[in-house]
């Protein structure tokens, strides 16, 4: 008798672990209806700064529809998690119903026949007038409205203050040109303590050289999407305009940089001075360390030209959700002026609805943040490479970091960036 | 579980056969949930990727058969070449590296010193922690401005380095951090290798005046190395599916990523960030064509040297 208890009991914990394992494999999302009778939306982003400002968009979206309950799914960003896990939710059927996208995956992702068509119900509702048409025409492919604008990032110039009040030297201004810049640097150069340096440069695209390629008149991927630019010298003068302050000593070497980064260097006191987007923001002034310390100025014109990378998000749906209406409506919700307010008065990201972008600014008085917003409606967006985009901006970065190390120089590099990066956008 | 199964199923030898049937069933409800996991989560993945490697699948997991192109890709792609020789560099340095450490450390810890659980427990603690976790605390210690390696070097009067940034040091850099995860592991299976030497051999050896170290080269190597054999084989398939503590330690913009990008690590990259899950199945098989080879030929040069009693 005892021994048939121990083999039952043993029998059901056996089963329970069956019954777990399985569970484990099916608990994916979007699965209909709830028990309480609610249609249930999963929501996916990646931001952790965001997701308070997400959980009161939720709780102000469920309080107007009582039969709707939203779940977040937080997916981290780096290392390309948030990616890796939507893509192999979507080729499995349960990716979440609503989710955060940016303009780098966009074109994959519709390739993939993964987004929603959402022309009809962006028409229907007022984002295509309370919407800059830049913003909107992010998310159009082929005349069908993927996603709805969410955010956009620009960039910034933030200085230490307590740095420049030590060196003596007057900070930077919102007027400020590149030269003017430079000439900044090389005074700040000496006054600095041991080892400190007066600015960063990253092998970064979207917050350093695309700024100045563009203004300077170069270009990274032609219109057709056929040939890239590297090879314009005026788009190797908007690169090496970078590199030279390296050479010359005011920001540290390249190999430095790639180890630790430019954003902790910042935030280490390493440097004075550093280039950061928007959504830096809430990093920077959450570090007790330098919160107070630190403020940002626009980032300086080069040929006279302000210049400034525009990028975003939007709210995309996904084709195979359960709940594709409901989907849909929660994403033009999102795109409300009541959503797009919420979001802007947690200052976290910058509104992508033009009524709500002064809110960013206000939601921190003590920074300069109108620096991001000033001169939005002329930024540049990122050059788009079809479903190649990620691996041309990567072989790019590989190539460009041997010219910012100094193994090549900045024109052989491109030379051998532009016949890797044509031949993959021929393929 | 495959324990308790053996017990189950050896237990019982003279009782009724309906018995020993219902004992079957039991042990093979036992094994289940593992055979079942095993099915699901390697088995069968194995043989779909045989199959992705046929076929050009993107990233949402469609696909297309495309016959032997992902295989003459690999064939002709110098990225390939390269991150295989920056792999076969890795193995051959740590696994001889990590066996005489292991051994060594191993025959320090039979011998009878004070404190000796302390120092088993601090060799295998490395064993235990999360791979991520350790290399993002090396990746610390190297960091050329702000690491404690640096900073004690200029503190004893040097000048630094840039340990993980220059491609002549990176990949020793993480060998190094390779070998401090695994030591503990290894010389845990071959501390147990060496309490399973009969002590009789000992005490024979001491009668006929044998010292220490002529016991330990006459007795406990010979007896040990079915236990070095083994240690051998699964350090060589490690080594070769190195990809953790790069990923961690080893960014994008880094100057060493050429010198430090392992098979396994371009796999990861073609699977999961340019999306061509087809080639990236077609490396991971010749991964595994390359691993089987060298075991084959260790299974067979093992009858020279591995001593069975």
């Amino acid at each position: 008798m005892k021994k048939r208890l121990t083999k039952l009991a043993s029998l059901g914990f056996v089963a329970t672990m069956c019954v777990g394992l399985l569970a484990g494999c099916g608990g994916g999302s979007s699965d209909g209806g709830s028990s309480s009778g609610k249609t249930e939306i999963a929501f996916g982003i990646w931001d952790e700064n965001q997701r308070p400002a997400m959980e009161d968009l939720v709780a102000a979206y469920e309080e107007e529809n009582p039969d709707v309950k939203v779940n977040i799914e937080l997916t981290p960003y780096s290392g390309g998690e948030y990616w890796t896990k939507l893509e192999a939710a979507a080729g499995g059927g349960t990716a979440p119903d609503v989710f955060w996208i940016n303009v780098l995956h966009l074109d994959s992702y519709v390739d993939g026949g993964i987004l929603a068509d959402m022309t009809d119900a962006i028409a229907e509702s007022d984002i295509n007038d309370a919407y800059s048409e830049t913003l909107v025409q992010n998310y159009v492919r082929d005349d069908v409205n993927y996603a709805v604008p969410k955010d956009f990032d620009t960039n910034a110039l933030w200085y230490n203050k307590e740095m420049f009040d030590a060196a003596g030297v007057a900070y930077p201004t919102d007027d400020m040109t590149y030269d003017d810049f430079v000439a900044l640097c090389a005074e700040l150069k000496d006054k600095l303590p041991e080892g400190v340096y007066p600015f960063v440069c990253p092998v970064d695209f979207q917050t350093w050289y695309y700024q100045t390629v563009y203004a300077n008149g170069g270009w990274i991927i032609s219109e057709d999407g056929t040939e890239t630019g590297y090879d314009d010298p005026k788009t190797q003068e908007g690169i090496q305009c970078w590199i030279d302050l390296i050479d010359e000593g005011y920001a540290p070497s390249a190999a430095t940089v790639a180890e630790t980064g430019s954003d902790a260097m910042f935030q280490g006191e390493q440097v004075a001075m550093t280039f950061a987007g928007s959504y830096m923001v809430p990093e920077y002034a959450n570090n007790d360390a330098v919160a107070e310390k630190i403020d940002c100025v626009e980032i300086p014109t080069y040929n006279d030209i302000e210049d400034n990378c525009i990028n975003g998000l939007g709210y995309a749906v996904y084709e195979g959700s359960k709940n594709k209406d409901a989907a849909i409506d929660f994403a033009i919700w999102l795109g409300s002026k009541d959503a797009q307010d919420i979001q802007g008065e947690s200052g976290v990201v910058i509104s992508a609805r033009t009524e709500s972008q002064h809110l960013f600014a206000e939601a921190k008085p003590e920074y300069n943040l109108a620096a991001y917003t000033n001169h939005a409606d002329v930024a540049y967006p990122l050059p788009m490479g079809g479903t190649k985009t990620a691996e041309i901006y990567d072989l790019e970065s590989t190539w460009l970091t041997k010219a910012y190390t100094g193994e090549m120089s900045l024109a052989d590099a491109c030379a051998g960036l532009k016949e890797e990066a044509d031949a993959l956008l021929a393929e | 579980m495959a324990q308790k199964s053996a017990v189950a199923a050896r237990a019982p030898k003279k009782k009724a056969s309906s018995w020993q049937k219902r004992d079957w069933v039991a042990a093979y409800i036992f094994i289940a949930p593992v055979t079942l996991g095993l099915l699901v989560f390697y088995i069968w993945p194995f043989f779909q990727n045989i199959w992705f490697s046929f076929n050009d699948v993107n990233k949402f997991n469609m696909s297309t058969f495309v016959g032997l192109e992902n295989y003459i890709k690999l064939f002709s792609d110098k990225e390939v070449w390269k991150a295989f020789g920056n792999s076969l560099k890795y193995v051959v340095i740590t696994v001889p590296a990590g066996l005489f450490l292991s051994i060594f450390i191993a025959a320090l810890m039979n011998a009878k010193i004070r404190g000796k659980s302390i120092y088993r427990t601090l060799y295998f603690l490395p064993s235990v922690t999360m791979s991520a976790a350790v290399a993002m605390v090396w990746k610390w210690i190297y960091n050329e401005q702000m690491g404690i390696l640096n900073t004690a070097i200029k503190a004893a009067g040097g000048s630094g380095h840039a340990w993980l940034t220059s491609p002549s040091t990176a990949l020793y850099c993480i060998m190094l951090v390779g070998l401090w995860m695994t030591v503990g592991y290894n010389m845990i299976i071959l501390l147990a290798g060496m309490q399973g030497i009969s002590v009789t051999y000992y005490e024979a050896a001491a009668l006929d005046g044998a010292g220490p170290i002529q016991q330990f080269f006459k007795i406990t190597i010979p007896m040990l190395t079915p236990t070095i054999f083994f240690v051998l084989i699964t350090s060589i398939i490690s080594g070769f599916q190195v990809f953790d503590t790069i990923y961690m330690m080893i960014g994008k913009t880094n100057p060493a990523y050429d010198d430090t990008q392992t098979v396994v690590m371009l796999f990861y990259r073609q699977a999961f960030d340019y999306g061509y899950k087809g080639y990236a199945a077609a490396i991971s098989l010749f991964i595994f064509i390359v691993i089987m080879i060298v075991t084959v030929i260790q299974l067979i040069g093992q009858k020279k040297w591995v001593n069975y009693d």
